[in-house]
């Protein structure tokens, strides 16, 4: 082989082992990038999901939402302490239920709105309020809160709303930030005489009595709805409710 | 490791992207208007997500971004290059990070499934294994000569 033959063959040599690396730099680099955006995307969904989980809670004092839904709802009905609807009306529907409790929640929001429109906007039933403290002790203060805002005729206000702003069930969210912000969004004016009402000894008592009521009845849940009417022993049992098709059934029947 | 040839991944990318814009499509046309993409087995759980507050990202259509998205990983499948093979890459990755985050919000948020929804989280999570798997195992190589070609024929 020539010495220029030799030249050109290392110059092929090295031109090959040149591209090699060049292809192996590059493949490298993109390989990192790669990774990156997968790191990148990784974090970005974790953030996405921790603050869509947190948005949600309830129980927040600064975001209290669905004052203008609940007002709407309960617009025309009148009011009188925690009963809903005409004080003449012939049947009585009675919740028992703990301002903490999910499924009350569920039952506010599902199984009431329909009522509101139907048989207690007709006159044909008024709702009644108790509450069955059985979740933790902030549901005590939640339940004389809303008694102290049913003085000021917007007792089932302060229900619903509390019910639509509900946090995890006693994880401490029930401070007096929160019943004042939900006070406030419910539509109670007078907050310094809620404030009094809600601490004061006859609203505690009043308290005391519905919880003592539910036990009496030998309930162990809530919510739980009683009806009572022209048709009825006395007091009876429905039971809990997700939809409002058992209650209209049940407030019929009574009537 | 051997992979499969670019080619076949190439195809799969732009077959399985192509049902992503139909699948994306559909739930688009069917949610103008405030309607919703009908449930296969009943249930109202397309309704539920469609009505839901998350169903729309800054005022427009959640599925719309996917029609986007898809689009771009199909033309990604159409080229030869390390910047289709990243970009498509990319793509495949955002949307698959944005369908485990709408998945999330179905189950745990908006407590309602709908299948076209899923449908589009499965295809998304296909074409990230296919779009990853080229990244991995073409990423640096030269585009072969006339490859563009190869796939249009």
């Amino acid at each position: 082989m020539s010495g220029k033959q030799e030249r050109e063959r290392r110059r092929q040599e090295r031109m090959q082992t040149e591209t090699k690396v060049g292809t192996e730099d590059r493949r490298k680099k993109l390989l990192q990038i790669g990774a990156g955006a997968a790191f990148l995307v990784v974090v970005v969904v974790v953030v996405g999901i921790v603050v869509a989980s947190g948005g949600d809670d309830g129980g927040d004092a600064s975001s209290i939402k669905d004052a203008a839904l609940v007002d709407q709802e309960l617009s025309g009905l009148e009011q009188d302490g925690l009963v809903l609807g005409d004080p003449n009306a012939p049947v009585e529907l009675v919740e028992f239920g703990d301002l903490q409790c999910p499924v009350c929640k569920a039952a506010s929001e599902e199984a009431l709105p329909p009522l509101f429109e139907g048989a207690v906007a007709e006159g044909k039933a008024k709702i009644s309020f108790r509450n069955f403290l059985i979740i933790s002790e902030e549901s005590e203060p939640a339940a004389a809160a809303a008694i102290a805002a049913g003085n000021q005729g917007r007792g089932w206000n302060f229900v619903e709303l509390f019910y639509r702003n509900q946090g995890a069930e006693a994880s401490g969210y029930v401070t007096d930030d929160f019943l004042t912000a939900v006070a406030k969004a419910a539509g109670v004016k007078d907050i310094a005489k809620w404030n009094q009402d809600r601490k004061s000894a006859k609203v505690t008592k009043e308290v005391k009595e519905g919880h003592e009521e539910a036990l009496s009845i030998g309930l162990e849940g809530t919510p739980t709805f009683m009806v009572k009417g022209p048709n009825t022993n006395g007091l009876e049992l429905i039971g809990s409710a997700t939809s409002a098709g058992p209650l209209e059934d049940a407030i019929e029947a009574a009537g | 490791m051997n992979f499969p040839s670019e080619a076949f991944l190439r195809r799969a990318i732009a077959f399985v992207a192509a049902l992503g814009i139909g699948v994306a499509t559909y739930i688009t046309i069917a949610e103008s208007g405030g309607g919703s993409p009908a449930c296969v087995a009943g249930g109202h759980g397309c309704a539920t997500v469609a009505e839901s507050e998350y169903s729309e990202l800054a005022g427009i259509n959640v599925s719309i971004f996917g029609i986007v998205g898809y689009v771009l990983i199909l033309a990604t499948a159409f080229l030869v290059s390390d910047a289709a093979r990243l970009g498509g890459f990319a793509l495949a990755l955002g949307g698959f990070g944005f369908s485990i985050y709408l998945t999330y919000l179905e189950i745990w948020e908006i407590e309602a499934i709908c299948q076209w929804c899923v449908a589009s989280a499965v295809l998304m999570t296909i074409l990230f294994v296919l779009s990853a798997t080229r990244l991995i195992g073409y990423a640096g190589s030269d585009a072969p000569p006339g490859a563009t070609e190869q796939l249009q024929n």
